[in-house]
């Protein structure tokens, strides 16, 4: 490792957004055929420091060498030329879903200043065809809109499109956020090839078992400064450890054993989601938190729909207490005790104008008015002050603006908005997804201290997350509830494979 | 300097609204007159009443662009009602304000139910209203003495109770008008500010999607808040009918364009960045302040509608470019 040369360094590089300091005296090195995982907490300052490489932040103290030689980005442009190519986190910005595969491979191309006034479709498809070729597109139809593409897709066009430069170095900021397991695997692959290649891969991810698999060293950042560098052999635990600290560890519960009499709180019914699908049956006991795994497009959130009344159902009951309960919209879910908090937090969770009092007493405000519908709004500050306090968002105050928090602050505040009363069920879809460590292992505590009246349902793609909360775990696939495991009696390698299946191999096996 | 880019979010319009109003007196001083000042309110009134609506529907992340034909369609309402039904004036206002808020029942539903977006609908909508309101008359302005169809003269007169809402001054001084207008600004700001509604209004403009999923009836609120515009700017075409004492086909021209334009410049004001009660209603004064000063100090008329521009233009890029920094 020594001999070698950085391809890219970073040295001594601070940044500050007015009071905050969000970046201080952060060097690493990016070595040519390595991948390099960068970790830290939500809001470490992961981001910003790539935002730095890349060009974003023209602004920064410290200095950016590439070969040896210190560069200046002012824009993504720049970092380009200079060879760093940048995949951010949500695909989409990546992509142009309304033109197609190949229209979108050969973008620089369209878009370069050289290049002819006229489209060539010819030219083109050459372009793109050529641009494909590391990243084995083959199996796409160069023609197909990019809209009708599955996410793991677009991803993938993103990646080969960056790579088009054969650039330095190549970040990927947390690449499978959005996609499933096996997508991943795919990419993984890929990434490893183009190690083989010489590329010097910038890697960012909250999920560390991704980063164990995959990363030849590993920096952590830790608020907002240089943590530490593990070279290989690395495991989970040290990561954490050096993202956080050591956390409380997480006791060897034991499920609650229902009696053997006993109502669930929830029952699924012969409940059948969407038309084709086979029935669902599952019950949830008062106090359990069920952990509910699936790749994506599993049928889990379809699910969560159907419960919270976003969607009707083909079939089947939902029973509350041993009595079925017709859901058919949100209010009614809301008025029946069922609640959800979404997966998509920016789009449909927060409303960013609104400070953080506001957005956690949006879904029962009528707790909070009086004659006439006018707000009192001592009260409103007060319950919204407890509920921050409980869970620990870190804010300067009940009124800052919810924009203004990390991705694991702000779902805790949409986490609490619910907790603010009893509940039947809790939905909780993706409940992790951008949140760091910290804020997961404060949002699992919390839930877990308020579901004694009633059931949890926390859904994830993430074997590990679902494996931190769960008292029981339950397996979809393709659909259907393909198996379940108590906590204390989990074996990974079965939920692995219930996972995996094909929807050929279930068809089989049933 | 982080607190002077502060302050001058928060305050910079108040302080160039004062410093105008504070330049005008002193290069003319009949305009601190009670008279004058007065005068200033009642040119304001109208469409300071419809950018109330206009407000409403801006929280929902909507825009009502119809108020001003709905205004218009008021006004020839009244007038048809008075003196060629020779109802009453309360009959007529009953039937105004209905009418408004059916034109924003048809504006709520065509664009939640129907689904076009809300500039299109309501642009639609104005059309529509502009020429459903010279029909009745045949395009022609309404008075008492004049010929109907059947070659008769209309004898109903604007009764004196309808007349007094637009003409009136309270204690010899105050336009009724000038009272409606800060009323309804007083109860839309406890609407928007003080009640759930507001909140959910505002949370609608946030974000529906969100809103929808912690259990806001969005599609119904949305349809209020139209309904509200609707019935508001009835309420302004009322009045409006009340000053002017006849029917006339084009009373209602410019006032969208003010209204709009004066809930826009009230983004600027406090910083508020998002529309409020408060800062429309001082952006509307604003304007007046701003157009009565410079015609004392002899600017021509036509220069008026450039003025609005500037004004409207600055306070939007006031606001979006230094909160921006914040």
């Amino acid at each position: 490792m020594t001999d070698r040369q950085p391809s890219v360094q970073v040295r001594n590089i601070g940044k500050s957004f007015g009071a905050t300091r969000a970046l201080d005296d952060v060097s690493f090195d990016f070595f040519p055929g390595e991948i390099f995982g960068l970790v830290g907490a939500n809001g470490a300052g992961k981001s910003t420091l790539i935002k730095i490489i890349c060009g974003y932040y023209p602004d920064y103290e410290g200095e950016v060498l590439i070969d040896g030689k210190a560069v200046h980005c002012s824009s993504p442009h720049d970092a380009l030329n200079f060879g760093i190519a940048t995949v951010h986190q949500i695909i989409n910005q990546g992509v142009i879903p309304d033109m197609t595969v190949a229209e979108n491979l050969a973008l620089a191309d369209l878009l370069s200043k050289n290049g002819s006034l006229f489209c060539n479709r010819e030219k083109i498809a050459e372009t793109a065809r050529i641009i494909s070729e590391p990243m084995d597109l083959q199996h796409l139809d160069m023609n197909q809109m990019v809209a009708d593409l599955s996410q793991s897709d677009r991803q993938m066009i993103a990646i080969a499109r960056a790579l088009a430069s054969k650039p330095r170095l190549l970040i990927l900021d947390e690449p499978t956020s959005s996609i499933s397991e096996r997508e991943a695997d795919v990419l993984f692959d890929k990434l490893a090839k183009l190690r083989a290649d010489g590329v010097s891969i910038l890697y960012v991810s909250h999920r560390l078992h991704e980063i164990e698999r995959i990363a030849d060293r590993v920096g952590v950042i830790r608020d907002g400064t240089y943590g530490c560098v593990l070279e290989k052999p690395f495991n989970v635990k040290q990561i954490v450890t050096a993202m956080v600290g050591e956390l409380d560890h997480v006791d060897d519960r034991l499920p609650p054993i229902p009696a053997a009499n006993e109502v669930p709180k929830i029952e699924l019914r012969n409940l059948v989601v969407q038309a084709g699908d086979a029935p669902l049956n599952l019950k949830i006991y008062t106090g359990e938190i069920v952990g509910m795994t699936g790749l994506i497009g599993a049928g889990k959130t379809e699910l969560a729909n159907v419960l919270f009344g976003v969607a009707r159902p083909v079939a089947g009951d939902i029973l509350i207490d041993g009595v079925a309960v017709d859901i058919a919209s949100v209010n009614q879910a809301i008025d029946t005790g069922i609640y959800m908090v979404p997966e998509d937090r920016m789009n449909n969770a927060i409303i960013p104008d609104f400070n953080i009092r506001e957005n956690i007493t949006m879904p029962f405000l009528d707790r909070f008015s009086g004659f006439l519908g006018l707000m009192r709004g001592r009260q409103e500050s007060r319950e919204a002050k407890r509920m921050i306090g409980e869970i620990g968002v870190k804010c300067s105050g009940e009124l800052s603006r919810i924009d203004e928090l990390s991705g694991g602050n702000q779902q805790k505040v949409v986490v609490s908005r619910w907790l603010m009363t009893t509940f039947n069920l809790l939905i909780l879809d993706e409940p992790y997804q951008g949140v760091d460590i910290r804020s997961r292992h404060d949002i699992n505590v919390y839930i877990r201290s308020h579901c004694a009246d009633g059931a949890l349902l926390v859904m994830a793609a993430d074997l590990d997350e679902i494996l931190e909360v769960a008292d029981r775990v339950v397996v979809m696939n393709s659909g259907m509830i393909v198996g379940e495991q108590v906590i204390g009696e989990i074996e990974r390698s079965t939920l692995l494979h219930w996972t995996a299946q094909s929807s050929d191999e279930l068809r089989k096996t049933r | 300097m982080k607190n002077i880019t502060a302050l001058s979010i928060k305050y910079g319009f108040l302080i160039v609204m004062i410093a105008s109003f504070v330049g005008f007196g002193l290069a003319e001083p009949a305009f601190w007159s009670w008279p004058n000042l007065f005068s200033i309110l009642l040119g304001v009134t109208i469409y300071a009443i419809l950018a109330l609506g206009v407000t409403i529907t801006l929280a929902t992340d909507g825009l009502d662009l119809s108020v001003g034909s709905t205004a218009a369609m008021s006004v020839m309402m009244a007038s048809y009602s008075m003196v060629v039904l020779e109802l009453s004036g309360i009959a007529a206002v009953v039937i105004c304000l209905t009418i408004g808020a059916l034109i924003g029942l048809f504006n709520g539903l065509l664009i939640v139910k129907i689904k076009v977006p809300d500039l299109l609908a309501t642009l639609g909508t104005m059309f529509l209203i502009q020429g459903l309101q010279l029909i009745p008359s045949e395009g022609r302005s309404i008075g008492t003495g004049m010929m109907l169809p059947d070659g008769e003269e209309a004898m109903g007169q604007f009764s004196e109770g309808f007349l007094f809402l637009g003409q009136g001054r309270v204690f010899d001084l105050i336009p009724t008008p000038v009272i409606f207008m800060l009323l309804l600004a007083f109860v839309i700001y406890i609407i928007l500010d003080r009640m759930r509604w507001g909140r959910v209004f505002y949370a609608i403009g946030g974000n529906a999607e969100a809103s929808r999923l912690v259990g806001a009836a969005v599609d119904r609120y949305r349809i209020m808040a139209y309904v509200l515009s609707g019935l508001i700017a009835s309420f302004g075409g009322v009045l409006l009918a009340a000053r002017v004492g006849r029917g006339d086909v084009s009373s209602g021209s410019g006032l969208l364009l003010d209204a709009v334009g004066a809930a826009l410049i009230g983004y600027a004001v406090l910083g508020a960045r998002r529309p409020n009660v408060f800062g429309t209603i001082v952006g509307a004064i604003f304007v007046g302040v701003l157009l009565n000063g410079l015609t004392m100090l002899s600017l021509p008329y036509f220069w008026q509608d450039f003025i609005k521009g500037v004004v409207l233009v600055s306070a939007l890029a006031f606001t979006f470019s230094l909160a921006k920094q914040r």
